[in-house]
């Protein structure tokens, strides 16, 4: 039986009830007012102190009120199960506009699962009878017709795999390891979908790109529309049951299918196949010394900087911390491990980063917030979809931080930030190149093989799934 | 006492001061003010929110609610948890002044900085370590770094140099009031128009102490001067543990009535048993025997004594005679001498215990879920007593008997801070923590000892029932600043 968001909210109460509205949330590096940084930078948002603690909620800078910083939503949250506050428009309307980035949650001393808090709280508030605010309703009509939020037609979705000669690949029937490509890279950020298939065959993997392949469902676990989302999910687990390893670009999509579909899939019941991003085997083969990188004139010398994306970066760390607190016997002793393993898991795209570096001549630059507190590109949560404005600015006070370290390459992995922050680098003239970094790996034909990997390194789990 | 309960006609009247950006009635916006938790677990849900950004908007929402009969409960940044929120229906007006946040002035020569009440702590520190960094603020060393300098003031808290310099509410020299007439006054020398905020009791009697702990009850504190203090480059923290509160009492005292030359240069001394490191993890996934602590170096009580110096030789001067001091206690006076025994810090450990302001004090509701800080003052001398009996009240109600102590003014005081960790979605957890605090509170007022932030429901009431001629006293200074009962109304137990 499939939960319901209230059930959820209920399952979550202790958890609510843990916070005590010490406000660390709204900050990066919340505990450390004298941090170190680059100083004062006037961007096109206006001017950032990149020093110390930062305010990095977006929700809250952009709208100000204390209900849309996580406190307040957390508190709205007690109101609700303590029956001091009835669901109304007026609720949606604050805990809508949140990118649920998860900063909050990194922030949090006492551990509290605030993104989890928030998406039950949605979706408790759309069973209601609360209407999804219009362009909530739009791409959820769209995805019931269509399986993507995009509109796209069924047979298109994988035109670019046909277009760019890897057609091949579309239900290659005896391959164990999968791609999913996810909606925004099939209909939109086409570049994403065909760098990383290209990848995958350079390296010699033999892989499927499975044609039943539906939205993750991404988009409406985080608006609280629950039930599309889990028909979606039961989509997938049918269309992906025979892979062993399942490989993904997208952010969202890897975290959708590893952290939301163990939640909503009946007790019990586990995924049949391992996950991680195409990120990891290529900073596994790095490792391996398997792969390396071709010098690259128009490279060499350039600014990059990378930006982790809240869904790879923060809501994997997270939940590594979740879990790994769960299994703890003695959590005072296990509580240097649960920081290791996440400071080891926030390495990995650094790792490639690093050998381009080396290799290449990038010159790799970080900018003040990096992992668990870097800041949300702005496009994640529903937020893109249904507050653009809010959405794109979010984005540009992030492609301002990159101005702020003189980058020339801003660079992530995940299409969605892609879009984003590509959009608010146009829009807002911040003069970068938005790239991911595999992109730049394939399209400057950066690759440069030592030694063939086998199937097994392509099995090889991700680094999450090792203890 | 009857209030209105504000209608739209009023939320009006407040979007006419301040704009429609920053006045809302919006029953999820209010909500999200609540709070349960660290220092009180009663509150309301505001009907209206405003935040003011001038002195001249607070005025003219003070004269409107006090001619409407509107309550009004002004707040900072709202660290204080219930306290900070309404404590009666109708809620009235929540007055949120984090809009008002300038750093107005840092004088480093009169050595006093002035801000506004939406200064945070983490602000002013990381400002001060930027712009003047030989000098620092008195800020609650245990506070969260969103905590304000103003909501401390008020509070009379205590801050990273209270052990040294005295008590916090001294800390603060002048500040400027409005009241619910609407009249402004400027205290001490701040009185004259001209007049820096070098002078605490300026003309006559002094306002400014009653507006120190008057919790939001009398009027909205605008601005604050608050003195600052050296910040010098040494600095280390030394830590004696032994295996009982009196040993950790009478050794504390022996250190800190030195006075000169000693006692000067600890800033910061404070102490406490180990339920203090154990509370802040999950009850279920922390060891409760003491002997996982023992081996982790851990004593059973101890007290840390944060250090510093202008010079390494000062450094290393303090840090001997205060080790030379626990030797000798060890050997001559101590009750278990075989416990005294100095703990070995690692550097990464000072480090972290130098480190301002932290988030060391947020993590209890790790425990359970949620938590309570119930403080009170003492006698040094009396410390041991208290923590003693707390914590065996504490355990008795089946709460962890998690205990921190601090020195005040070199010992001349003690601040008691039992922590009681406890599980808020249980109904019957509350009721155990307000029959706790009742039995302590009834033990503690016998022995002649203080509440420090009273809570409106237990501590203020038995106290002011055996304090009558003081009672009757407050309750005219009440009444001479705010004779329609407005401000923050039900706290303090006012009227
Ligand atoms: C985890 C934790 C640890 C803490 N540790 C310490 C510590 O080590 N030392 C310490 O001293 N304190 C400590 N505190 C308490 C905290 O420092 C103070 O509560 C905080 O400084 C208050 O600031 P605030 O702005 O949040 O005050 P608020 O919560 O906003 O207000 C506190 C009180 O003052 C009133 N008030 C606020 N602003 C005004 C104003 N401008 N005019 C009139 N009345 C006003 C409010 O009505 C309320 O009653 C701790 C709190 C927490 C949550
Ligand atoms: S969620 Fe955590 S960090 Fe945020 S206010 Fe609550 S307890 Fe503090
Ligand atoms: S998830 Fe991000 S946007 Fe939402 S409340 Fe937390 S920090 Fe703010």
């Amino acid at each position: 039986m499939a939960k319901t968001g209230m059930e959820r909210l209920q399952e979550l109460k202790k958890e609510i009830f843990k916070c005590i509205h010490c406000k660390a949330c709204k900050f990066a590096y919340s505990g450390e007012p004298d941090r170190e940084g680059i100083g004062e930078y006037a961007g096109k948002q206006g001017t950032v102190l990149y020093e110390g603690m930062v305010d990095a909620c977006p929700a809250g800078i952009e709208y100000g009120w204390e209900a849309f910083w996580n406190a307040g939503k957390i508190w709205i949250a007690r109101s609700i199960l303590t029956g001091d506050l009835e669901f109304t428009e007026e609720v949606r309307d604050v805990i809508m506009p949140c990118i649920t980035c998860g900063q909050c949650s990194a922030q949090c001393d006492n551990k509290i699962p605030t993104v989890d808090i928030i998406e039950s709280l949605r979706a408790a508030c759309i069973e209601s009878g609360v209407p999804m605010i219009e362009k909530h309703e739009l791409v959820d009509r769209l995805v019931k017709e269509l399986n993507n939020p995009y509109g796209g037609k069924a047979e298109e979705r994988f035109k670019w795999a046909k277009d760019a000669g890897l057609g091949k690949y579309v239900d290659n029937k005896d391959a164990k390891i999968a791609y999913y490509v996810g909606c925004t890279a099939s209909y939109r950020q086409i570049e994403v979908a065909i760098t990383t298939a290209k990848l995958f065959e350079l390296l010699g993997m033999n892989f499927t790109i499975i044609g039943d392949e539906v939205c993750c469902g991404s988009p409406f676990f985080r608006i609280g529309a629950v039930d599309t989302a889990q028909e979606l999910m039961n989509k997938n687990l049918e269309a992906f049951k025979n892979v062993k390893m399942l490989y993904f670009s997208c952010a969202g999509c890897y975290r959708t299918f590893t952290i939301d579909y163990p939640k909503w899939m009946p007790e019990g019941e586990e995924l049949p196949f391992k996950t991680q991003h195409a990120f990891e085997l290529v900073a596994r083969l790095i490792q391996q010394e398997k792969i390396k990188f071709k010098p690259n004139k128009e490279l060499k010398g350039k600014v990059v900087t990378y930006h982790d994306p809240c869904h790879t970066g923060r809501h994997f760390a997270v939940d590594m911390e979740q879990d790994m607190i769960r299994e703890s016997k003695n959590l005072l002793i296990d509580s240097r491990k649960i920081k290791e393993k996440i400071e080891e898991w926030y390495e990995v795209p650094r790792i490639i980063l690093r050998k381009l570096a080396e290799d290449v001549g990038i010159v790799f630059k970080e900018m003040y917030r990096i992992k668990l507190d870097s800041m949300c590109c702005g496009a994640g949560g529903g937020v893109r979809a249904g507050y653009p404005e809010f959405s794109l600015r979010t984005a540009s006070l992030r492609c301002d931080e990159a101005n702020a370290v003189g980058a020339d390459i801003l660079t992530t992995e995940c299409p969605f930030c892609w879009r984003n922050l590509s959009d608010a680098n146009d829009m807002y003239n911040h003069g970068m190149k938005v790239m991911g970094i595999l992109q730049m790996i394939t399209e400057y034909n950066l690759l440069d093989m030592a030694e063939k990997p086998k199937e097994d390194d392509f099995l090889t789990p991700s680094i999450r799934d090792i203890e | 006492m009857s209030y209105k309960l504000p209608d739209d006609k009023d939320l009006e009247a407040m979007v006419g001061i301040v704009g429609k950006e920053y006045a809302t009635n919006n029953k999820a916006i209010t909500a999200s003010y609540l709070a349960k938790s660290v220092m009180g677990l009663e509150s309301q849900i505001p009907d209206i929110v405003v935040r003011p950004k001038y002195v001249e908007e607070i005025r003219k929402i003070l004269i409107y609610c006090s001619a409407e009969k509107i309550a009004v409960s002004p707040v900072s940044a709202g660290l204080s948890g219930g306290f900070a929120c309404p404590t009666i229906k109708p809620a009235g007006v929540l007055l949120d002044l984090s809009r008002m946040n300038r750093i107005i002035e840092i004088d480093t020569e009169n050595r006093y900085a002035v801000v506004e009440p939406g200064v945070t702590i983490g602000e002013l520190w990381a400002y001060m370590h930027k712009n003047t960094p030989d000098w620092a603020p008195p800020i609650p060393d245990g506070a969260p770094p969103a905590s304000t300098v103003m909501g401390d003031a008020i509070d009379r808290g205590f801050s990273l140099y209270t052990s040294s310099v005295g008590p916090q509410g001294d800390n603060f020299m002048c500040g400027e009031i409005v009241f619910p007439n609407g009249d402004i006054v400027r205290t001490g020398s701040w009185a004259l128009p001209f007049a820096k905020p070098f002078y605490k009791y300026g003309l006559g009697p002094d306002i400014w102490s009653t507006i120190m702990g008057s919790q939001g009850a009398l009027g909205v504190v605008t601005k604050v001067a608050v003195k600052i203090f050296p910040h010098p480059p040494y600095k280390t923290v030394i830590v004696i543990g032994m295996s009982n509160p009196y040993d950790m009492q009478d050794l504390t005292l022996e250190i800190g009535k030195q006075e000169f030359g000693i006692a000067h240069n600890t800033v910061m001394v404070q102490g406490g048993n180990y339920p203090l490191v154990m509370a802040r993890w999950p009850k279920d996934k922390v060891p409760h025997d003491y002997e996982f602590f023992k081996e982790l170096g851990i004593s059973k009580w101890w007290m840390n004594w944060e250090c510093w110096a202008q010079t390494q030789e000062e450094l290393d001067y303090v840090t001997n005679r205060i080790n030379k001091m626990a030797e000798d206690f060890k050997k001559n006076r101590a009750k278990d001498p075989d416990a005294v025994k100095p703990q070995e810090l690692h550097p990464k450990q000072i480090a972290s215990r130098l480190k301002k302001p932290n988030k060391i004090a947020i993590p209890y509701s790790f425990w359970e879920a949620g938590f309570l800080f119930i403080t009170w003052y003492t006698p040094w001398n009396e410390c041991a007593h208290f923590a003693e009996n707390y914590c065996a009240t504490m355990e008795k109600y089946g709460f962890p008997p998690v205990m921190w102590i601090a020195s005040i003014e070199r010992c001349r005081q003690a601040i008691c801070m039992p922590i009681i960790c406890f599980d808020s979605t249980k109904q019957s957890d509350y009721e155990k923590v307000q029959d706790m605090n009742r039995e302590t509170t009834e033990y503690n007022l016998k022995q002649g000892w203080l509440n420090y932030r009273p809570d409106p429901y237990i501590h203020a009431p038995l106290t002011y029932s055996q304090a009558g001629m003081y009672w009757k006293y407050l309750r005219m200074v009440k009444k001479m600043f705010d004779p329609n009962m407005i401000m923050h109304p039900g706290r303090l137990a006012l009227p």
